[in-house]
C-alpha cells in the first residue's frame, strides 16, 4: 500500500468547559489547548483519566464541539465543514472497536467506502487489500462476523476499517487498551511498521506512558483540567521532564525507558577477539589473554559464534574445538533495543552481547558498561531515523 | 353429551371448505392488527427512544389499554364501526402496542454504545445510523416482541366471533359449539387456534434466524 496524503492538525487555544453535572460523569474538560502536529507524525495524548485527552481527540471529528478556540486540518477550521463529510475523511478507531456485529468483516471494513458510494467491486477489493495489510487473510476472515474473531483480530479489523478511505488523519482512542499485554505489544509493533509506509497523521490517546513513549513521534503529557504539561518527542520528555508532574508520571525508571528508544546501532561496537575452529590453542590463548574480557569467541569459518573460550581454561596446545567452549552470551543484532540488550546481558555469565549480522556472522560486542556509559553521555540524544518498532520483537523471536 | 362423539370426524370431513374459510378469517384478524400495530409501535418507539418521560407515559397508556377486557372493547368500538372488520382490528391492534413498543425500545437499547459512537464517528447521518445500524441490531428483540404479539393476537381474535359469520375466524366454531352443544366445533375451534399460534410462532422463529445470521455467530462457530 502506498502512502496517501497526510494532513497537519493544529489546536489553537481550544477550551472545552463542562458544567458541574457533566464533570461528575467523568467528562474531561480542556483548557486552552494549543498543539501543532506535523503531517505524517504520530502524536500521543497521554495522561491520567479525566485529563481531557479523549475530549481533545473527539473535538477533531466534532463528536464534541469546543467551547472556544479552533482546530485546523491542513489549515482549514473543522467547525466550518459539514460534520458527516468531515468524519468520513478522518479514520476513527476506539478501544471497544465499535465493529458492527451484524455485518461481516468485509462489510465492516468497507463502511466508509460504502457511505462514500464506491462501487461494490471497489469496496470488496479495498476491504481485501486492507485485511491483508493488517495481517488477516481475506479468504479466511472476509465472511466472518466480529463475534467470531479474537480481541486482537477485532482490533486489526478496527484499524483496517479506519484506513478504508485512505484518510489523511487518524484518531485512535486507546485502540490497544482492551487486549492482553502480549497481543498489545504485537499490535503496537505491527501498527508502527504499517505507519512507516502509510505515514498518516495520527492522534493517539492512551493512559499508558510506556505505550506513549513507544508509539509517539511527539507526546503531549496532559494533566487534570485539560492542561498540557509537556509536548515534546519521547526522548526529550524522558531526559528532561518539564515539571514534577511529568517526572512523576513518566516514572522513576525513565532512564530504563529511554533505553527502549534506542538500538544497538547507536553504539560503537567493541571488537571481539575471534578464534576459528581448528586453530592452534597456544595462539588462541595468547590472544585471549590480551583481550579485556580475558576470553576469545570461537567461531566457524563463516564467523558464526559457537562459544566463549576463557584463556585460563584452554588447553596448552592442539586444535581448538567446540568441546573447549563455554556457552554463548546473548546474541543481539543492530535493531535490538538497548533496553532488551541490557536485560539480556544482566542475566548472562559473560556480560558482553554478541552482535551478529543477518547471516549470524559476528560484527562485534556490546557490554553493560558501554550501555550505562552511553546513558550518561547521551542526555540529549534523539533516536533519529531509527525509531523503535518491531525490531526488538524480531530479534527476540528470530 | 347425548351420545354425540368427542370429535365427529365425518362432520369435519364435510366442512373442510368452511374450516379453510375460518382460517383465512383468523389469519386476517391476526396479520392486520400485528402489522398495523408494528408500524405504529415502530414510529412511537423511535419517537420516544431518547425521551424517558414520554416513554413512561406511552407505556402507561398502552398498559391501561391492555387491561380493557376484549369483549368490552369490541362492544365499545362496535358502537362507532358497526359489525365491520374494523371493530375487531382496532382493539386487537391496541393490545399489541404494549408488547411491541416495549420490545422495540428494548431492542434499540441493546445496541452497544461503542457501536453507536463508531457509526457516528465514521460519518453516518442520524437516519443512516438508525436504519442501517440500530434497526438491524434491534431485530432479535423486535422479533421476540412480534412473536409474543402474534400469539397473543391469535388467542384474543377468537373473541371476534361476536362479529358473526363474515369475520369470526376459529372463534366462530367455539361460539357455535357452545350455543348448540356440539363438542366437535368447540374442540376444533380451540385446537385449530392453538395449532395456528404454534405454527405462526415457528415460522417467525425461522424468519428471524434467516434475518440475523450474525446473532448466532460465536467464536467457536467457524
Amino acid at each position: 500500500m502506498t502512502a496517501g496524503h497526510a494532513a497537519t492538525v493544529e489546536y489553537e487555544h481550544v477550551t472545552k468547559a463542562y458544567d458541574a453535572a457533566a464533570l461528575r460523569t467523568g467528562a474531561g474538560a480542556v483548557n486552552d489547548l494549543s498543539l501543532a502536529i506535523p503531517a505524517g507524525k504520530i502524536c500521543v495524548l497521554v495522561g491520567p483519566s479525566g485529563c481531557g485527552k479523549t475530549t481533545s481527540l473527539k473535538m477533531v471529528n466534532r463528536l464534541i464541539e469546543p467551547t472556544s478556540g479552533r482546530i485546523l486540518l491542513d489549515g482549514q477550521d473543522v467547525a466550518g465543514r459539514d460534520q458527516t463529510e468531515l468524519r468520513r475523511g478522518i479514520g476513527y478507531v476506539i478501544q471497544q472497536t465499535g465493529l458492527f456485529p451484524h455485518q461481516t468483516i468485509e462489510e465492516n471494513v468497507a463502511t466508509v467506502p460504502r457511505l462514500l458510494g464506491w462501487s461494490a467491486e471497489r469496496q470488496r477489493s479495498r476491504a481485501e487489500e486492507l485485511l491483508a495489510t493488517v495481517g488477516l487473510d481475506p479468504a479466511k476472515y472476509a465472511r466472518r462476523f466480529p463475534a467470531q474473531l479474537s480481541g486482537g483480530e477485532r482490533q486489526r479489523v478496527g484499524v483496517a476499517r479506519a484506513l478504508a478511505a485512505d484518510p489523511p488523519v487518524m484518531l485512535m482512542d486507546e485502540p490497544f487498551g482492551a487486549v492482553d499485554p502480549i497481543v498489545r505489544e504485537r499490535l503496537q509493533n505491527e501498527f508502527l511498521r504499517l505507519q512507516e509506509t502509510l505515514a498518516k497523521t495520527i492522534l493517539f490517546v492512551t493512559h499508558d506512558i510506556d505505550e506513549a513513549i513507544k508509539i509517539g513521534d511527539l507526546v503531549a503529557v496532559m494533566q487534570a483540567g485539560g492542561i498540557v504539561a509537556q509536548f515534546a518527542p519521547p526522548a526529550e520528555i524522558l531526559a528532561h521532564p518539564a515539571s514534577a508532574f511529568v517526572a512523576r508520571f513518566v516514572g522513576t525508571d525513565r532512564g530504563l525507558k529511554r533505553l527502549s528508544l534506542f538500538r544497538v546501532s547507536s553504539l560503537d561496537l567493541q571488537p571481539a577477539t575471534l578464534a576459528f575452529l581448528g586453530e592452534d590453542a597456544a595462539d588462541v590463548r595468547r590472544r585471549a589473554a590480551a583481550d579485556p574480557l580475558a576470553s576469545a569467541l570461537l567461531v566457524d569459518a563463516e564467523r558464526r559464534p559457537i562459544g566463549w573460550l576463557v584463556a585460563a581454561e584452554m588447553p596448552r596446545s592442539g586444535p581448538i574445538g567446540p568441546q573447549h567452549a563455554a556457552s554463548l552470551s546473548p546474541l543481539l543484532d543492530r535493531r535490538t533495543t538497548l533496553k532488551d540488550a541490557m536485560s539480556m546481558l544482566l542475566g548472562s555469565d559473560v556480560q558482553a552481547g554478541i552482535v551478529v549480522d543477518r547471516h549470524d556472522a559476528v560484527r562485534g560486542l556490546v557490554t553493560v558498561g558501554q550501555i550505562s556509559d552511553w546513558v550518561r553521555r547521551s542526555g540529549d540524544a534523539v533516536p533519529a531515523g531509527d525509531r523503535v518498532d518491531a525490531g526488538g520483537d524480531e530479534a527476540a523471536t528470530a | 353429551m347425548n351420545g354425540k362423539p368427542f370429535l365427529d370426524l365425518g362432520w369435519i370431513g364435510d366442512h373442510l371448505g368452511l374450516i379453510w374459510e375460518r382460517f383465512t378469517q383468523h389469519l386476517e384478524l391476526t396479520v392486520v392488527p400485528v402489522a398495523v400495530g408494528f408500524v405504529v409501535s415502530l414510529a412511537i418507539a423511535i419517537a420516544i427512544l431518547h425521551r424517558p418521560r414520554a416513554y413512561a407515559v406511552v407505556i402507561a397508556v398502552a398498559g391501561i389499554l391492555y387491561t380493557i377486557p376484549s369483549l368490552a372493547a369490541f362492544l365499545l368500538v362496535s358502537r362507532f364501526t358497526g359489525l365491520s372488520l374494523l371493530t375487531a382490528v382496532i382493539p386487537l391492534t391496541t393490545y399489541t402496542l404494549l408488547i411491541l413498543v416495549r420490545g422495540i425500545v428494548a431492542g434499540f437499547r441493546t445496541v452497544p454504545e461503542d457501536v453507536l459512537e463508531a457509526a457516528t464517528g465514521m460519518g453516518y447521518t442520524a437516519r443512516q445510523r438508525l436504519l442501517r445500524v440500530e434497526l438491524p441490531l434491534a431485530v432479535p428483540l423486535i422479533f421476540t416482541a412480534i412473536r409474543l404479539a402474534t400469539v397473543t393476537t391469535i388467542g384474543l381474535a377468537t373473541v371476534a366471533a361476536i362479529l358473526g359469520d363474515t369475520y369470526g375466524g376459529f372463534g366462530q366454531f367455539l361460539t357455535e359449539g357452545l350455543q348448540t352443544f356440539f363438542p366437535t366445533k368447540i374442540y376444533l375451534g380451540a385446537g385449530l387456534s392453538v395449532a395456528f399460534a404454534m405454527t405462526a410462532d415457528l415460522i417467525l422463529v425461522r424468519v428471524e434466524r434467516r434475518a440475523t445470521p450474525w446473532a448466532r455467530a460465536r467464536a467457536g462457530a467457524r
